[in-house]
């Protein structure tokens, strides 16, 4: 049952890791490819890795490592769920106050608040 | 079928699937117009990796392998914000 599980997780974060790379490829501008690369980290990386653990756990064949396997899938999943928003979040910060051209733009009422170009 | 014979074929067959994701991912930072695009692939490039590495440890049943990929997320992490720093304010800190 958890290999089972731990199988979907790996299949379903690697169908988001497809999605996330063809979205950072097709879109835009910086801000929407931003969208496209949380669902690369998040779908592709941070469940598949929960998938990880449960298979290394569901493996015999593995000894004494599947321990060590499984710890470390899951401290490193926890570990992406908490700084890749974080990182994604200081880069949008950092990307909109230095001024990035973004080409198809709507409006920008941050920019307009901060008294921008126009 | 038993469940040794089903993780090894099941880790070879999610293989090319990753290797084209890494593909399309490595376009974007070749192309990419601006630094953040750049920063943005090299991160999702590093957490597909660690997830990599860790369907590696199982496949090589090696325990070593898990540690590279807990470094990994956190080298992007660290990557992000010394980026974001430099972009807004042209300096690292001292």
């Amino acid at each position: 049952m958890a290999l089972i599980a731990g199988l979907a997780l790996v299949v379903i974060g690697v169908f988001c890791d497809l999605v996330g790379s063809i979205g950072l490829l097709r879109f835009p501008n910086f801000f929407v490819r931003l969208h496209a690369a949380t669902v690369g980290t998040i779908g592709g990386a941070a469940y598949p890795l929960l998938g990880v653990a449960l298979i290394a756990l569901a493996c015999d064949f593995l000894g004494q490592a599947r321990w060590f396997i499984a710890t470390g899938s899951i401290l490193t999943s926890i570990i992406v769920i908490l700084t890749a928003p974080a990182g994604s979040h200081a880069l949008a910060r950092a990307a909109h106050r230095s001024r990035l051209p973004v080409e198809p733009k709507v409006c920008d009422l941050l920019e307009e608040d901060r008294g921008g170009r126009e | 079928m038993d469940v040794e014979t089903l993780v090894n074929v099941f880790i070879i067959a999610v293989f090319p699937l990753f290797v084209a994701s890494l593909v399309l991912y490595v376009v974007r930072l070749i192309k990419g117009p601006t630094i953040p695009d750049m920063i943005l692939a090299v991160d999702c490039i590093s957490y597909d990796l660690s997830l990599f590495m860790a369907l590696l440890a199982i496949y090589f049943r090696s325990s070593f392998l898990i540690v590279g990929a807990i470094s990994l997320a956190l080298w992007a992490y660290a990557l992000d914000l010394y980026a974001a720093k430099w972009m807004e304010g042209r300096e690292l800190g001292e």
